[in-house]
């Protein structure tokens, strides 16, 4: 016979598994970015060293001088402020365009439907490497180079975003859209008062995914923009990559630096998965 | 009667609602990736050096006679394949296991999810430098390979040795990639009815059944989903031969769209370079029709 | 005011991409000139801002304005002058590297300006860098530093390891050190705690930098002189014998295939082929005594040979007027601002008559000095050919696959050195034939 104390003991010991567990993988995919701040914290000369022993990924002085290196040669706010509004600019035109492709090839009946899936499936595949040249070619030609509107308009639809929002839509009810409609709801107006506050952790998957590649592209930036009231937040770290001698404690506050805002913004966008399980109850 | 007549007027505002829905996006595709595919296709007839703008002659399809007899594109192709076969399976089968770690709600559960999720949140470029330190040949200043010697092990030249070079990127890109995989697997697993499981613990179910009747078929669809978008990342593989390895050692990680990016940026062959971009795309979109028939075929 | 300025130029440059805009410009008869140069410390920020203000006060009919461009290593910055190439979008004047000016020259993407350098300032010039800026028969590009490579040495480690370190710090030009030599304090040095020196610099073109002295010491060099052929060349007997004895260093183990970033800093390497910027770097950050001898020359001719080569600036074909770029490069190449441009970048620089500069007294002796002496002496540019680009991504590709090869295998397969360098020629040889043979 189990006495309460041992079921207790053994279900929280099973916590204590399931914690263990998940901080011992947590740590092996967390080590890069904890060398990457105790690079950050190190002296040049100590960043390479030790790489053979567990040592490597702790500072043994602390200080915070590359970090003011980094803020005398960056002209920190400058630079976010011009990340943030293109990426602003993608993210809100993105989120629309795209999910209101996704609904209608999910919930509507039009043709060229099957066309227009198709084109979205296929061109998922295109590498920006592959056709680079000819989208500069066509950004120069429409006069667009060194512009915003060579950052962001390339980017605004994405197949990627596209289907993602196309096979969540897929799974939300017809009762509800049905219902709606006899309401007197306008398909539009089903779409953006009804469906949308009920999508929230799709819009979150696909923020995050898209906030994080624009955050880390370089070479389009890199090529479509000149000057350095346009620079980008890669841009400016690429450059202490290029500046001889290159300090390596040097990069790693300035990557450190970059990697704060994108953090601060999964935590918070993290919520919405959460709150997605409460506000989903009509789903499946 | 005038039921009907509501019902295709409904019918009829919706179609209305659907084109308005899908011009934006669809104009925007067609601008910023059919226009510059139709260039590359355009120029992939031409001998374009890349700095000799004003000097381009038509050359019908040499470029292509020249492409299937060059090894080099052979052996892209080989690699690029060999890395999606393996890698996705891989990167799946962990994303899927971490997602289930952190798909409940518990204390700590959203600082777990940015630890799994941080190496996507991480530049590149500092994984691509920390992972050619680890892998470092010499036991001195490799972590991994110290090690290996501490455990009287031989050390092993994981990104100088052709046979492993490649192996080497797979098992960093796996890991690099599966929190951007896990985050799609998070989503689709709130879609499956908590009462399910409820059901199931209430009949004396194991979580290993739990597991295999309930959330594998749920996530049906969210796992083919998973699957076709890892293989079209993986088609895409650069970033890692281009840092860590500059396709070599002996082209054993020189990959389709790295020898893109070499031939027609740093070698200046524009013309050629746009010749295998072609054939790239044809290979990439063929691929990705026949896995939407597939991964669509229960929708 | 500066930003009205640069939103302007900026947009005017947007403007031009299109169509030809005539010369008609905006702001009466004033010339706007824009450079392109990649982003550098502040120092050298603060130098550009500095320079061109004085300039712009006093030239008000040449207006002068520069981009700092971001790049992560020069194939990026190589990447961004091509994508401009194709669409017109190139400034007035931008800079190029050393072995890029003969690539950029025989395309027509750059301009002469031989005739704003008359004979006696080009005199003042270190030789190597009119070589390296000169391509059939005209000065292309002009350039205000060089760079250098040259063999350092850990001294604490080479003492316990037996080595005497007088010995290295007593050579002079005229009895440097040679291959065997190398080798044989690369096999004394090598322990269990470090290997015995660094041959890699990096996987691009760092290798062909920095081992080109090799082959011409050894006799032959990688390129004809005219820059049309590699075969015989490069896959030479005497190029296969070079390679090998630098593939003999990494089978035996006396350096390593893949070293990392800062070996010789972090001690885990004796000795290194390193650049003259590594000076600077050791006298911040290193904690033991070290010490920098002359390139090490084959023991068959003896036969000293350094690399050269560095940023230069050119003007290119879309600049609007090639006189006033000339004239403002005139300037810009006087020898005070290549003084305090090459103290601000902290990197040796190419007119004899700086060095009279306070701003370059620390070049009067040591480390810095031999790698001035080593420019006026030994210094030979990379080839000077169209075909640069292609031959410096297949020569670092088949070394990485020769190193690769004696790492694996602990020893070295002549035959297949062969085999790579023939490769390498003959890609030269396809490259060169499909667009730049007569």
């Amino acid at each position: 016979m189990k006495t309460k104390s041992s079921i207790k003991f053994s279900a929280g010991f099973s916590r204590f598994m399931f914690y263990f567990g998940n901080i011992i993988i947590g740590i092996i995919f967390v080590s890069p970015l904890i060398w990457m701040i105790s690079a950050s914290l190190k002296p040049e000369a100590e960043i390479f060293a030790n790489m053979n022993s567990i040592k490597t990924f702790f500072p043994s002085h602390a200080s915070f001088a590359n970090y003011a290196e980094v803020f005398t040669r960056m002209n920190l706010p400058q630079v976010f402020k011009n990340t943030l509004l293109y990426i602003a600019l993608i993210l809100v035109l993105d989120l629309l365009v795209n999910s209101m492709c996704g609904y209608a090839l999910a919930k509507f009946d039009f043709k060229g439907k099957g066309l227009i899936l198709n084109l979205v499936v296929a061109l998922m595949v295109l590498p920006m490497e592959a056709i680079m040249l000819p989208l500069y070619i066509e950004m120069s030609q429409l006069n667009w180079v060194n512009t915003l509107m060579a950052l962001v308009m390339p980017f605004v639809a994405k197949c990627f975003s596209i289907y993602m929002f196309r096979q969540f839509f897929c799974d939300v009810p017809d009762d509800l859209i049905e219902a709606a409609a006899i309401d007197g709801c306008s398909p539009a107006g089903t779409f953006f008062k009804i469906v949308v506050p009920i999508s929230k952790t799709v819009y979150a998957t696909v923020f995050i995914l898209d906030f994080v590649a624009h955050w880390n592209d370089f070479m389009w930036p890199f090529l479509v923009m000149t000057g350095e009231n346009k620079r980008t937040i890669q841009l400016a770290v690429q450059s202490f990559f290029g500046t001889q001698p290159v300090h390596y404690s040097a990069i790693m506050a300035a990557l450190v630096i970059s990697a704060i805002p994108m953090i601060i913004m999964f935590i918070f966008m993290q919520k919405y998965y959460v709150e997605g399980i409460a506000s989903s109850g009509i789903k499946g | 009667m005038a039921k009907a007549g509501n019902l295709s007027g409904r019918k009829r505002n919706e179609r209305i609602t659907a084109y308005f829905f899908v011009i934006p996006a669809v104009i925007l595709l067609i601008a910023f990736l059919v226009v510059p595919m139709i260039y590359t296709a355009y120029f992939s007839g031409f001998k374009y050096q890349i700095m000799r703008p004003d000097k381009i002659s038509f050359i019908g399809l040499e470029n292509y006679t020249k492409l299937f007899s060059d090894k080099n594109f052979w052996v892209a192709l080989k690699n690029t394949v060999y890395f999606t076969i393996v890698v996705v399976p891989v990167q799946c089968a962990l994303a899927l296991g971490l997602a289930l770690l952190v798909s409940k709600k518990f204390r700590g559960v959203a600082v777990f999810r940015t630890m799994y999720f941080s190496p996507q949140l991480t530049s590149m470029v500092v994984i691509a430098v920390l992972w050619s330190v680890l892998y470092n040949a010499n036991p001195n200043t490799g972590l991994i390979n110290s090690l290996l010697v501490s455990l009287g092990m031989e050390p092993i030249n994981f990104l100088t040795n052709e046979h492993t070079a490649m192996n080497a990127i797979i098992f960093m890109s796996a890991w690099q990639g599966a929190g951007y995989q896990m985050m799609i697997f998070l989503a689709g697993l709130q879609g499956i009815p908590r009462e399910q499981y409820e059901a199931a613990s209430v009949d004396g179910a194991t979580k290993m059944k739990q597991f295999l009747y309930i959330t594998l078929p749920g996530l049906k669809g969210t796992i083919k989903y998973v699957i076709m978008i890892t293989m079209i990342q993986a088609m895409k593989l650069f970033t890692q031969p281009y840092i860590m390895t500059q396709g070599g050692p002996k082209n054993s990680t020189k990959t389709l769209v790295y020898y893109i990016y070499t031939q027609g940026f740093q070698k200046g062959n524009f013309g050629y370079a746009c010749s295998i971009a072609t054939i790239f795309f044809v290979i990439v979109v063929c691929m990705s029709l026949t896995m939407k028939k597939v991964t669509m075929a229960n929708d | 005011m500066k930003k009205g300025m640069s939103v302007i130029l900026g947009l005017a440059f947007a403007a031009s991409a299109c169509t030809v805009v005539p010369a008609m410009a905006e702001g009466g008869n004033a010339v706007n000139l824009t450079i392109w140069s990649p982003t550098d410390k502040e120092a050298v920020e603060a130098w550009w801002v500095e320079k061109l203000a004085e300039w712009n006060e006093e030239h008000p009919e040449i207006q002068v304005s520069r981009e700092a461009i971001d790049r992560s290593d020069s194939y990026a910055y190589d990447n961004k002058i091509a994508t401009a190439v194709t669409s017109n979008d190139l400034p007035s004047i931008f800079f190029v590297d050393g072995p890029q000016v003969s690539y950029y020259a025989a395309n027509g993407i750059t301009v002469p300006i031989t005739e704003y350098f008359d004979e006696e300032t080009m005199a003042d010039f270190v030789p190597s860098t009119v070589a390296q800026c000169t391509y059939d028969g005209e000065l292309y590009a002009i350039s205000a530093t060089e760079s250098s490579v040259a063999f350092y040495y850990n001294k604490d480690m080479l003492k316990e390891c037996g080595v005497d370190t007088d010995d290295l710090d007593s050579r002079t030009l005229e009895n440097p050190l040679t291959w065997a030599e190398m080798a044989e304090i690369a096999e004394k040095c090598t322990t269990d705690d470090h290997v015995g020196t660094h041959i890699i610099m990096d996987h691009g073109e760092g290798l062909p930098y920095a081992l080109e002295p090799m082959y011409i010491s050894e006799g032959v060099d990688y390129i004809s002189e005219d820059g049309t052929m590699a075969a015989g060349y490069v896959d030479s007997e005497e190029a296969v014998k070079t390679t090998q004895y630098l593939a003999e260093l990494i089978a035996n183990g006396y350096a390593n295939v893949d070293p990392i970033q800062d070996e010789f800093l972090n001690k885990a390497c004796a000795t290194m082929l390193g650049g003259s910027w590594d000076v600077s770097i050791l006298e911040q950050s290193a904690d033991f005594d070290w010490g920098v001898t002359y390139y090490p020359v084959s023991d068959e001719t003896g036969t000293a040979v350094s690399p050269c080569g560095d940023w230069s600036a050119a003007i290119s074909k879309d600049c609007e007027d090639v006189d006033a770029a000339g004239e403002f490069l005139q300037w810009l190449m006087n020898t005070e601002n290549v003084a305090s441009y090459a103290a601000a970048i902290a990197k040796p620089a190419t007119r004899n008559s700086a060095y009279e500069n306070e701003a370059m007294a620390e070049y009067a002796d040591g480390p810095r000095a031999l790698f001035v002496e080593q420019l006026n002496n030994t210094a030979v540019p990379r080839p000077r050919t169209p075909s640069y680009a292609t031959f410096s991504a297949n020569y670092a590709e088949a070394m990485t696959n020769i190193f690769s090869d004696a790492a694996t295998n602990g020893e070295v397969d002549a035959d297949y050195i062969q085999d790579e360098l023939t490769n390498v020629a003959d890609l030269f040889t396809e490259d060169y034939e499909t667009y730049y043979a007569e």
